[in-house]
């Protein structure tokens, strides 16, 4: 576990730094299992800096999600760095923004924490119901110790953490410049048991099952704003000229939006999860983008996000590369 | 009004009993309960506390056809509903039947919106008490309440065995006529007991928040630095406005198939940054601080400056489903800290 | 005016004539219309200042002000910017075409209240369009103003709106003055930007009113140096545009403050945007 005086100590270092504009990281949220992305610009601000098991949105998402005014004739363009602090799944997205050339290596700091899982509130509710008082949490290999208003119950890892967690190959930063704690070590592996499960039924049981999601989905793009690679200046769903989605939202539409943004996300998707943790009418958008990150990884032996030197793959040919899913 | 009651286990037959109605519930469909047409009374669920996405959406559906017309001719065909038509909600909750009495106060405004207004001539609400508010409920802020009356014909409550149904209105009478015998009446001990409760589920209310001074402090904080400490983390998704069931802002798209064509208006939000994007390239919205300073200064200070009335029923869905922990009552609490003139500082 | 029992639904207009104002890629193209609808034809009637929703049936409408005084009677006049996909499929449009109308919509110049003032308009590109109904309207009702001073620029000559109108000005005696943002050959009037021109000129604010429309750069300088001429804001006045769907308060999307600018504007005194810090964003 990272030591969260310490952690507070190096961002405030950082942020003393000339050369650094606004750090990223979590602070406690208002209520319940809430933890909040926080991004401060002070290091006087460092002390609301915190990381335990609730610290489960992708800071990495906030890198390209910040939105600049035009510069005044006259005045400079502020080109200072930006913080950051990732978990292992965070620093996949980082790897992959560096891989996309999203920006240079150097307009980040990267402080990597190593991280033994983070809490689905979905999860949580089931355990805990509708908690208001603020809830902290601890975790070990074993076990997640929730403090819910200083009433510490001890729950199994595999009742209340996110399942990405649970089957976690990368627990550890991929991409930092200082670790704030010591790696942990890697509990599990991956055998997309979960996708093998859904691909077993028949089209028509997928189809019924995805018409009832996607009737579900009002669009709100929540899933596509969180998501740390989905950073188009211009996203192909709201573009007016071509339009090419309308904006009614009905089963034809709503189909279209998400197989759209799963196919752009075939090769990139880092599974950090974020789309599925946000979505307000509980849409398993991962299901989509793990059958596509198995099919990658099988046919193409390619995993996004975790080398910063990789190609990526829709933008390299490899003459070994099968063909036979081209009609 | 009239007193009535049933057995809870008699609820699918009392829906049933609805058909001179079209019936609309919460019904549980891919997890989520949502409010939809009833074709079924059986799968019609009262276990939900409330649902994700508010009942605005029968007043005001995501997606709802102006009038078509063919692509190259000129008629116009509206497609209007019937204010005629007879419609029955049941199991709304009162902070979003609540929400109907104050939007309606825009959709009335110079020009009268009759899609909005026949949708809801149209309906006879039947409202569903609050035993056990949310962690982040605080309608009474707001001038509702787990037991609020406001735009209801009609409301249940759940005592246990017992459904005791209270009407308000003649509309909410009328559609006790049209159940034949399923109700029975109920007296003294079931009004009690309601009371009982309503007071209860008020005591259980741990959020509120004081809204004296804000109407008029908000804009006075255009441009606040302190905006940003929210902004700065804001996705710019439309979950928060969305989910509101007082939010009302719409597009307007054509859609063609083939030659045939509608204009149809759709929800839409301030939270995207092409909703205020000129055809010029001009955003007078530019950023999510200025846009998460509209949302707030809308609901808060717009609408009461035009409307007198706030355009929020204190559900607490936007901070329910924020994924990134905007809370909007820190974001008051917090308003009302910052001093104007840092802004025009700023 | 509007359909009395659903504001959503326009009315179709043929388009009489047609023409290109300016070249490029944001060329401005007017054109003038009539509506198809004999009932409303006849009781069609709007003030300097209104707007309307413009369009066509499959792309979409957008606000435009009535770019003709309500004095010019047996048509309505818009000239439209090519700018984006309701625009650009408008200027694909050529007289015998129709499109559809719906309004009028917003408010207007109080010109009633203006009567017997000297009238000064300060207009940018195509910020004229909304200022040539009052021109026009003041022009045939001459004996109720005083001085009508017409100011008006644009990047070169060409990007001039309603050029040919400007002489009319001249011979009619209406003080009239043009200018272009650099320099170019035999351009006889003056050189630089709208609101150095408005210093050059600087009329008095005695018994005046001053109503400006153009880029929104342009009207912040105008404001400020009709300030320094000593205007106050109450006579100050401005057009103002956002992005609309509804046109009738209804879709959100233009406010400014507590304002919607389809239904309150588009047409604010300075005094009251002074109050609003959004407005000139």
């Amino acid at each position: 576990m990272v030591d969260e005086s310490k952690l507070r100590e190096k961002a405030a270092e950082v942020l003393a730094r000339e050369d650094v504009r606004r750090l990223i990281g979590w602070k406690r949220g208002t209520y319940g299992f809430e933890a909040a992305p926080c991004v401060i610009k002070d290091a006087s601000e460092a002390e609301a800096l915190i990381f335990d098991p609730t610290c489960v949105q992708n800071p990495a998402s906030f890198i390209t999600l910040e939105e600049k005014k035009p510069v005044p004739r006259g005045q400079e363009a502020d080109t200072r760095k930006i913080a950051v602090m990732v978990k292992g799944c965070d620093s996949r997205a980082i790897v992959q923004q560096l891989v996309e050339k999203a920006y240079d290596r150097d307009h980040v700091i990267v402080l990597g924490i190593p991280c033994l899982g983070v809490i689905d509130r979905r999860k949580a509710a089931a355990l805990f119901g509708d908690v208001a008082s603020q809830v902290s949490a601890k975790v070990d290999a074993e076990k997640v110790a929730v403090d819910v208003g200083g009433d510490v119950k001890t729950v199994d890892r595999k009742d209340i953490l996110m399942d990405k967690c649970l089957r976690c190959r990368y627990p550890n930063p991929l991409v930092y410049d200082e670790l704030l704690a010591d790696e942990v070590e890697k509990w599990a592996g991956d055998e997309f048991a979960d996708v093998g499960e859904f691909e077993g039924q028949s089209p028509e049981e997928k189809w019924a099952f995805w018409e009832e999601q996607f009737s579900k989905c009002i669009r709100c793009y929540s899933c596509r704003n969180v998501c740390p690679m989905c950073y188009c200046v211009e996203c192909v769903v709201t573009k007016l000229q071509p339009q090419w989605t309308r904006r009614a939202t009905d089963i034809s539409e709503n189909t279209v939006y998400h197989i759209q943004r799963a196919w752009h996300l075939a090769g990139r998707c880092i599974e950090c999860m974020e789309c599925q943790r946000v979505c307000p009418v509980d849409i398993p958008i991962m299901t989509l983008n793990r059958k596509l990150t198995r099919d990658v990884k099988e046919m193409f032996e390619y995993e996004p996000g975790v080398d910063v030197e990789a190609q990526p793959l829709l933008a390299s040919y490899n003459p070994q590369d099968p063909e036979d899913f081209i009609m | 009004m009239g007193d009535y009651k049933f057995a809870k286990t008699k609820l699918a037959e009392v829906i049933g009993a609805m058909s001179d109605y079209q019936v609309v519930a919460p019904v549980e469909s891919g997890e989520v309960v949502r409010f939809a047409v009833v074709d079924d009374p059986a799968k019609v669920t009262l276990e939900f506390s409330n649902t994700n996405v508010p009942p605005k959406e029968l007043m005001f559906p995501e997606t709802e056809t102006l009038f078509r017309f063919r692509l190259g001719g000129t008629d116009l065909e509206p497609e209007v509903p019937d204010a005629a038509a007879r419609r029955a909600v049941f199991g709304i909750r009162p902070c979003d039947a609540m929400a109907y009495t104050i939007v309606e106060k825009l959709y009335n405004w110079d020009f009268p919106d009759p899609y909005f207004n026949n949708r809801r001539e149209a309906t006879t609400l039947v409202g569903y008490a609050c035993a056990e508010p949310c962690a982040n409920c605080f309608c009474p802020s707001l001038g509702g309440g787990p037991g609020s009356e406001k735009g209801l014909d009609s409301i249940a409550f759940d005592l246990g065995d017992t459904m005791y149904l209270k009407t308000l209105t003649d509309k909410g009478e009328e559609l006790v006529k049209a159940l034949g015998g399923v109700l029975e009446s109920a007296g003294e001990a079931e009004a009690r007991a309601a009371a009982k409760q309503v007071e209860e589920a008020e005591g259980k209310i741990r959020r509120s928040i004081d809204t004296e001074g804000i109407a008029e402090h908000l804009p006075e904080l255009y441009g606040h630095p302190f905006w940003e400490q929210f902004s700065d983390r804001c996705l710019s998704c439309g979950i928060c406005t969305f989910l509101c069931p007082t939010c009302h802002c719409f597009d307007i798209q054509d859609e063609s198939e083939g030659l045939d064509a509608r204009r149809a208006r759709m929800w839409d939000t301030c939270m995207f940054s092409e909703y205020s994007l000129h055809a010029s390239g001009h955003n007078p919205r530019p950023t999510r601080k200025e846009r998460t300073c509209n949302r707030v200064s809308h609901k808060y200070s717009f609408f009461p400056t035009n409307f007198d009335a706030i355009a929020c029923v204190g559900c607490g869905r936007c901070i329910n489903y924020c994924p990134v922990n905007i809370d909007l009552l820190d974001i008051l609490e917090k308003s009302k800290q910052a001093d104007a003139k840092e802004a025009q500082d700023a | 005016m509007m359909d009395d029992t659903n504001p959503y639904l326009p009315y179709t207009a043929k388009i009489l004539e047609a023409w290109f104002e300016t070249p490029g890629d944001r060329c401005i193209k007017t054109f003038k219309v009539s509506f198809e609808d004999e009932k409303v034809r006849d009781t069609w009637s709007h003030r300097p200042g209104q707007c309307a929703m413009v369009g066509r049936l499959g792309t979409g409408e957008s606000m435009f002000c009535i770019s003709s005084s309500p004095t010019e009677e047996g048509y309505l006049r818009f000239s439209i910017m090519r700018a984006g996909k309701n625009t650009a499929a408008l200027h694909e449009l050529e007289a015998g075409d129709t499109m559809t109308v719906r309004g009028p919509l917003g408010n207007s110049f109080p010109v009633e209240e203006w009567e017997g003032k000297n009238i000064i308009t300060i207009g940018g590109g195509i910020g004229q369009a909304p200022l040539r109904p009052v021109i026009n309207y003041i022009r045939a009702n001459k004996d109720s103003y005083g001085d009508l001073t017409v100011l008006y620029g644009a990047r070169t000559s060409e990007d001039h709106c309603f050029k040919g109108e400007f002489e009319e000005f001249f011979s009619e005696g209406t003080t009239c003055h043009l200018s272009v943002d650099v320099e170019e050959e035999k351009w006889p009037h003056f050189v630089g930007f709208v609101p150095t021109l408005l210093m050059e000129v600087s009329p008095s604010p005695d018994n005046a009113i001053a109503v400006t429309c153009g880029p929104p750069v342009m009207i912040n300088f105008v404001v400020q140096n009709l300030e320094k001429l000593g205007f106050a804001p109450e006579q100050i006045y401005t057009t103002l545009e956002e992005r609309m769907k509804c046109g009738i308060g209804k879709c959100g999307r233009c406010n400014i403050g507590n304002l919607y600018v389809c239904k309150d504007g588009p047409v604010f005194s300075y005094a009251t945007l002074k109050k609003i810090p959004e407005a000139f964003a």
